[in-house]
């Protein structure tokens, strides 16, 4: 065991422990926390499949932008006095368990039988693949999106304006 | 095992199936809106991971798993910002977040 493969073990077991942490947790400043370190995780699980964009995309956009877009909700809805009853502790265990079990018995019965074990084939797509193929072949769902962003942009302005002129 | 340990797809789709059951068991148990939405970007996640390690192992000429990842990621943020905008009010209007008793949003 070289010592890429400790940190790749390292990235998965913080992968793994961010979801259950972001699901487990009862405060959800700390199911915040766990998202982010999953985040993190799964970047570093894109670097370790040739893929460094995707993992700085990842950074930019899940852990800077939708993170920061949730921490803010969290302190304008602020104290969340009627705390909710989430999470008792034999629920904690139960959920836990049943999730590694599920997973297991789905990775055992389907993943395993259906798709080949993978060798080291050769993979180098670079950005310039990436925006060509962007460009090229997938113009109309980049369109799209675009359009689904600013309707998105438009949409939670209106909101926002609507609540306030009610008020 | 021969080959490197990062060089077999089984490990990425086992993440990734991972951060998939998290997300709905905790978008099953969650009760307050903003447990659900974090719950709901962990699927989002494994998705992402999915196609990504797919592209990667089983068709390593073209690069459309990427290119699904980060529409994926675009989706993810617009989801975002619609959901909170939507929590807001909510808590505006009901005082709470919890998803349990929401019955209505018309005024």
């Amino acid at each position: 065991m070289n010592f890429g493969e400790i940190i790749f073990l390292l990235i998965i077991i913080v992968t793994m422990g961010g979801a259950l942490m972001a699901i487990l947790s009862g405060s959800i400043v700390y199911a915040l926390m766990g998202l982010v370190t999953a985040m993190f995780g799964v970047a570093g699980l894109y670097i370790y499949l040739d893929s460094p964009f995707l993992a700085m995309m990842q950074i930019l956009i899940y852990v800077g932008a939708v993170s920061v877009l949730i921490a803010f909700a969290v302190m304008l809805i602020g104290p969340l006095y009627r705390r909710p009853k989430e999470w008792t502790t034999a629920g904690k265990f139960g959920a836990a368990l049943g999730v590694a079990l599920v997973t297991l018995f789905m990775f055992v019965r389907f993943v395993t039988g259906t798709f080949p074990r993978g060798g080291n084939p050769f993979f180098d797509m670079t950005t310039k693949e990436i925006g060509r193929l962007f460009f090229d072949n997938l113009v109309l769902p980049f369109e799209l999106i675009s359009l689904l962003i600013v309707v998105a942009i438009l949409g939670a302005i209106m909101l926002a304006l609507f609540s306030r002129g009610n008020k | 095992m021969t080959g490197f340990f990062y060089n077999y797809l089984h490990i990425y789709l086992f993440v990734a199936l991972f951060l998939l059951f998290c997300g709905i068991a905790g978008v099953v148990y969650r009760r307050t809106l903003i447990g659900m939405l974090v719950s709901m970007e962990l699927i989002m996640n494994g998705a992402g991971l999915n196609l990504v390690a797919l592209n990667r192992f089983i068709s390593p000429e073209n690069a459309y798993g990427m290119a699904f990842t980060l529409i994926i990621m675009g989706i993810a943020a617009a989801e975002a910002a619609i959901a909170l905008g939507i929590i807001i009010l909510i808590f505006r209007k009901y005082g709470h977040i919890e998803g349990g008793d929401l019955k209505e949003m018309k005024d």
